[in-house]
């Protein structure tokens, strides 16, 4: 990943009225890595990204896109930008290959070429014998296709996509997983906002939760799950007694945070859990108790999240 | 001073583009006005016309004045059509699509101002045919300078609908505020009624000589019959009147291009 910084985000906070969308918001997002903003509906993701493509302005602070300002050079940063919305932008009446290959005009094609690379796209995402239906008439999916379609096409510097694979199907979701990880690998940057951490966690190479308009964790998916104090649990099954001598070993050698016993199963709550579980063994088998099996899970992105927002099901 | 460069140019077509191409969706909305301005012309006209004539004597006069009233209002009408695309172009969401390409605001501004008033241009048309034919005013020089000043006014229109439209940033407020406007200005002018008229209500007079609808109808009624309704116009020179239409639609078009170069954003819209 690239240590030149594409996106510099500082003191961003933009207010609708008495509603404080998000709030001090400050962030950097490196040249050509694929970054994950994952937060629940209304949490200040879509607010973020389209102030990013210069749609709103920021109420405090300043967004850098490869050093122009949104605030004072927004003609410029839209030259490196391009967006793909939650919610698909057209007019009913439209038709999908109208809407395309008038994108592709603006964003640079000249007409013979836009031809080309608007049929292109469609046929890669299962839309050209759509493409003389009216927008009223296409399914959600196809309509979210279309959406998607116009970055695929505008191949921007900086790709943004809001939550892409709403209403996609699996076959769908993971061509446009394909697609843009092509987009990211070609050089671009590419930050994809979602709402499902398994998404964030196949594309991303960093993630920033986001939660209630602050940024409350930011680092790698494997990072982010370090970060729960004893998030990797080393399972063992073992046959034998595990005295308060052995644990007390266990918790300090192991820095664990937390010792579980039943049923002959051990769960130990550590930090790294992968560095640790041999050593855990070795404890064990030097200890006199014998290990029939050991594993080691690690948390989920959705633990991860619970643990970062503080926010409990049903919240 | 403003630089355009090429590319600036063409997207300025493109945009002008986007608006011309709706014109063909609208074929029943085009088939619906034709008919009903033939209906205004060829018989409302005519039964007004009779009543006028019978109680001023000026049959033949008041007919023309009529027909270019009535082209001035349908033309209105159409290009304040205009500002309901724009608030449902807010509604889908388009206008933030729009926001976020590589265009340039002032240029965005512009072309939506320059394809919205040829698109209501190219709209009033099949009536502007209809006048021209019922007038029997051939003259090519003619002709072409109404249609001119038919376009300077659409282009001040279509500044003053996208202003109200990102100014309003709500459905409901913009139907009520274009339902009024359209009412009254087409109302408070001289497009059906003459300035010596209105003389006799001077508050409606003076809102009449300040009201665009009634310079373009009379500029257009001083091309086609100097000397006829010469006598009628709000203004005597035609050139005060010109300027008037040529400042209304600069400063309108100025106006929204820098709202939207400097205020407009997405969202809010209710």
């Amino acid at each position: 990943m690239s240590t030149e910084i594409a996106i510099r985000i500082i003191n961003f906070t933009k207010r609708f009225g008495n509603f404080t969308a998000v709030k001090n918001l400050n962030l950097d997002i490196y040249d050509k890595e694929i970054f994950g903003l994952l937060g629940p509906n209304g949490s200040g993701k879509s607010t973020t990204l389209l102030t990013m493509a210069t749609v709103y302005k920021p109420s405090e602070g300043d967004i850098q896109v490869y050093g122009k300002s949104v605030v004072k050079e927004s003609d410029e940063v839209r030259k490196f930008v391009g967006i793909a919305f939650q919610e698909p932008k057209a007019m009913w009446i439209d038709k999908p290959i109208e809407i395309l290959t008038w994108h592709a005009r603006v964003v640079g094609y000249g007409s013979f070429e836009a031809r080309r690379v608007v049929r292109e796209v469609m046929e890669e995402l299962d839309l050209w014998e759509h493409r003389n239906k009216m927008f009223s008439e296409l399914s959600g999916g196809n309509r979210k296709k279309v959406e998607i379609a116009k970055i695929l096409i505008q191949r921007p510097r900086v790709a943004i996509f809001d939550e892409p694979t709403a209403q996609l199907d699996v076959i769908a979701k993971h061509n446009v997983w394909r697609a843009i990880k092509e987009l990211s690998k070609e050089g671009s940057t590419v930050i994809v906002a979602t709402n499902e951490m398994y998404e964030a966690e196949v594309l991303s190479q960093r993630i920033g939760i986001i939660y209630k308009g602050e940024l409350r964790g930011l680092g790698t998916p494997d990072e982010l799950k370090d970060k729960i104090p004893g998030g990797d649990i080393i399972e063992a099954e073992i046959e034998g007694v595990v005295s308060e001598h052995l644990r007390g070993i266990l918790l300090e050698k192991l820095e664990a945070h937390k010792i579980d016993i039943s049923n002959g199963k051990l769960r130990i709550y550590v930090n790294k859990g992968e560095e640790k579980i041999v050593p855990a063994l070795n404890i064990l088998n030097n200890l006199g108790v014998k290990v029939k099996m050991i594993t080691m899970k690690e948390p989920s992105l959705d633990d991860v999240f619970m643990f970062f927002t503080g926010a409990r099901l049903g919240d | 001073m403003i630089k355009f460069s090429r590319e600036d140019f063409r997207q300025l077509y493109l945009l002008i583009l986007y608006d011309v191409r709706k014109i063909f969706r609208y074929k029943i909305f085009i088939l619906m006005r034709v008919a009903w301005f033939t209906v205004q012309v060829g018989f409302f006209a005519y039964l007004i016309t009779a009543v006028v004539g019978q109680r001023f004597g000026v049959q033949t006069t008041y007919y023309h004045f009529y027909l270019l009233g009535a082209y001035t209002s349908i033309l209105f009408t159409i290009t304040m059509f205009r500002g309901y695309e724009i608030a449902q172009e807010f509604e889908e969401g388009v206008i933030e699509y729009m926001l976020s390409l590589p265009i340039k605001r002032r240029i965005l501004a512009i072309g939506r101002i320059l394809g919205g008033s040829i698109s209501s241009f190219i709209l009033s048309l099949p009536m502007f045919l209809i006048v021209i034919i019922l007038l029997g005013g051939f003259e090519p020089i003619a002709i072409l300078s109404a249609a001119l000043s038919a376009y300077l006014f659409s282009v001040g229109i279509v500044g003053l609908s996208i202003s109200v439209v990102f100014l309003l940033k709500s459905g409901d407020v913009t139907d009520i505020a274009f339902g009024i406007m359209d009412s009254l200005l087409v109302r408070l002018s001289t497009v059906f009624y003459p300035a010596v008229i209105l003389l006799s209500f001077l508050p409606y007079y003076y809102v009449g000589v300040s009201n665009p609808l009634s310079y373009l109808a009379d500029f257009l009624r001083w091309i086609f019959y100097p000397s006829e309704l010469g006598k009628y116009l709000i203004q005597d020179d035609p050139v005060k009147i010109l300027f008037f239409l040529l400042g209304f639609s600069i400063s309108l078009t100025s106006l929204a291009t820098i709202f939207i170069e400097r205020r407009v954003e997405g969202g809010g819209w209710k």
